[in-house]
């Protein structure tokens, strides 16, 4: 981040301190919103809008997860677990209570971020591994137990814990929710809301305060960094992120059941931080695309295959799960810093070009 | 009271299968300080292998088994080469998820080339019917495999006190830098904490696929190891092997007297809970060393 195109100067510490700091940035980013606005929900069809909302779920889900791992340092393998539960009071209060969305999401914010902070609870306490044993435990007593057991049969209807929503009832004002092009369209307004949100916290006084902690906490606290105040804190917004991509999934199919939140989808989020980039903004977005879209692409070749060995057919969530313990491992050995590194890499080369010393 | 006696006694039988996994996590955590994650896939490996063999109808159980440790023993060698090896002195996140990663990647493979269906040993290894002990029934599956899984720790302690591997293993986990200053290959005794790993996981893992069956989720039982290890304490090997016959007793007691009032579920997070408990009283485990951090 820290280096520019030659000859790139600031007068003001204002300008020094902005997100984009040059006007080609500015128009790089107005013609990338351009293209997301405009361009794709044009000419891309129905099933690729579904791949693209994908993306933007594991955006949403994977940005708290950012925040636990990349800026505060504590590892969580159990994020699901806030998701879920974000969006099951997100359906629910839809459901029993006939809230409005917009309030049923801030609910399930709520919901979501409480249930992160009570089971961080024990990073007064201790850390590292631990921080990680209770993040387990919050996923399987919170979806093995309460989702599937006592919050979702509250709903009284469907069997399981699932919970179905009419699409009529996510309404904002006039707009109702209905299409996947109208959820990508909302996908789009949360993610930039969310990216503006944790951008900005992570340049005041709290983000500087999380980033001494996951550098060193003991350090952090000699100078004089409240640590457990911020660790909770941290957990609580991470969780409130965590029910927010729960309630946004709800708009992607009108039905939430347990079974979205299982401790795979956990790990699958920590991994897309890895591939993308711990402790980058950005990374979290290029984890998200790589991951999705490599699926897409496993999907669309194995395809051909299934006709001439059909045995590849029942099995091609193995084959997921497959290339996505591949590329961790492939990635943690040959490219640690994940792919904004390496983009970063690529840019300051070109930038530099032709004396890149 | 009988019927108490039984649950007490099932879940110590299989909390020693327990033990047995619990042991192979804390040999690798001791030694390289590596948190694995995916020893519920080392001890479907192991199961799937002996499966395999024994399915052949040629060998019999225990010439199957040990055909079955040399086959992991070198997957062990080769995994600790090829994705543990690279990533010596990288931070806590990379090494657990390199773990992760890896669990993934073995439940994959094991599920593409065996399919997700439950697998039974057939003939049936050990006899059905059950041995009285008074009024107590107890199924000789269990106490079978409790006894092996004893034995197979008992040939674990003697190797860490009679070999000069294993005591090469004992120094690196007391003091890597003094043991390695004497002429102790770490990366030896790194690639052997992963071969005795992947073949106590992989007994354990026969004894239980015989027990209940063979299908994935005999990897989600590995992770209830982590639990064993978390009361037990993470570097101890008496703690793991108290933590693991605790884990399976309190499963099981879970199961028969409160499975009744809240349905599904509680057989598997009753050890989480149970740990979390402790951890707030006892963060270090029961024999853990409490560690101290200093600037």
């Amino acid at each position: 981040m820290d280096r520019l195109p030659c000859g790139t100067k600031f007068a003001t510490y204002r300008a020094d301190h902005a997100w984009w700091q040059t006007r080609f940035t500015w128009i790089k980013m107005l013609f990338l919103a351009f293209v997301l606005f405009f361009i794709i929900p044009q000419f891309v069809g129905g099933y690729w809008i579904t791949v693209f909302n994908m993306i933007g779920y594991t955006i949403l889900a994977a940005m708290g997860v950012q925040l636990l791992i990349g800026y505060v340092g504590q590892i969580t393998l159990g994020h699901a677990a806030p998701i879920g539960f974000g969006a099951f009071a997100t359906a629910l209060s839809m459901y029993l209570f006939e809230v409005p969305y917009l309030v049923a999401l801030l609910i399930g914010a709520i919901a979501g971020g409480l249930l992160s902070l009570l089971f961080g609870l024990p990073c007064i306490k201790v850390k590292g591994f631990y921080i990680i044993m209770t993040t387990l435990a919050m996923q399987f007593i919170t979806v093995d137990i309460i989702l599937t057991q006592f919050i979702g049969p509250l709903a009284g209807r469907g069997r399981g814990g699932v919970i179905s929503v009419e699409p009529e009832m996510f309404s904002i004002g006039p707009w109702v929710i209905y299409s996947p092009l109208d959820s990508y369209y909302w996908m789009l307004i949360l993610v930039i809301g969310m990216m503006v949100f944790m951008a900005n916290l992570l340049r005041t006084r709290v983000g500087r305060a999380w980033i001494a902690i996951r550098d060193n906490d003991i350090a952090a606290e000699a100078l004089g960094v409240n640590i457990v105040r911020y660790k909770l804190l941290a957990f609580f917004i991470a969780g409130a992120m965590g029910g927010i991509a729960g309630g946004y999934w709800l708009t992607n199919l009108s039905i939430v059941s347990p079974e979205h939140f299982l401790f795979g989808w956990s790990l699958w989020l920590v991994g897309v931080l890895l591939i993308g980039g711990v402790g980058s903004m950005y990374g979290t977005i290029y984890g998200a695309m790589f991951m999705t879209l490599v699926l897409e692409g496993i999907k669309l070749a194995l395809i051909p295959l299934a006709f001439t060995f059909p045995a590849i057919a029942g099995k091609f969530l193995y084959f997921k799960d497959f290339f996505f313990g591949l590329t961790i491992i492939l990635f943690l050995i040959y490219e640690p810093n994940g792919l904004a590194y390496r983009w970063w890499r690529i840019k300051r080369y070109i930038w530099l070009w032709p004396f890149s010393y | 009271m009988i019927h108490f006696s039984e649950i007490f006694i099932t879940g110590l039988l299989v909390g020693g299968i327990y033990a047995a996994i619990a042991l192979g996590w804390v040999i690798i955590y001791k030694t390289s300080g590596v948190i694995n994650l995916a020893t519920g896939e080392l001890t479907m490996i192991g199961a799937y292998i002996c499966f395999a063999l024994y399915a052949t109808g040629v060998l019999p159980f225990f010439v199957a088994l040990l055909a079955m440790l040399i086959i992991v023993a070198v997957l062990g060698a080769l995994t600790e080469q090829l994705a543990l090896r690279p990533l010596i002195g990288e931070p806590l996140l990379s090494v657990i998820m390199v773990t992760v990663g890896l669990s993934f990647f073995f439940k994959a493979v094991l599920t593409i080339i065996w399919g997700a269906d439950t697998r039974v040993f057939s003939p049936t290894v050990f006899p059905l019917e059950p041995i009285m002990l008074g009024p107590i029934h107890i199924s000789q599956v269990f106490l079978y495999s409790f006894l092996i899984a004893m034995a197979l720790m008992a040939v674990l302690i003697a190797y860490f006190q009679r070999t000069r591997m294993g005591l090469a293993m004992q120094a690196t986990a007391d003091d890597e830098m003094a043991a390695m200053s004497m002429g102790v290959s770490a990366n030896s005794v790194y690639r052997w904490a992963w071969i005795l790993a992947f073949m106590t996981c992989g007994v354990a893992g026969a004894l239980l696929a015989n027990i209940n069956g063979l299908n994935v989720s005999i990897g989600f039982l590995g992770l209830l190891v982590l639990p064993a290890v978390v009361i037990g304490g993470m570097n101890s090997i008496p703690g793991a092997v108290v933590g693991g016959l605790l884990i399976g007793v309190l499963e099981n007691l879970g199961d028969a007297y409160i499975s009744p009032f809240f349905p599904g579920g509680v057989k598997t997070t009753f050890p989480f809970i149970v740990m979390l408990i402790i951890m707030l009283w006892k963060p270090y485990g029961l024999w853990g060393w409490v560690k101290i951090e200093r600037m």
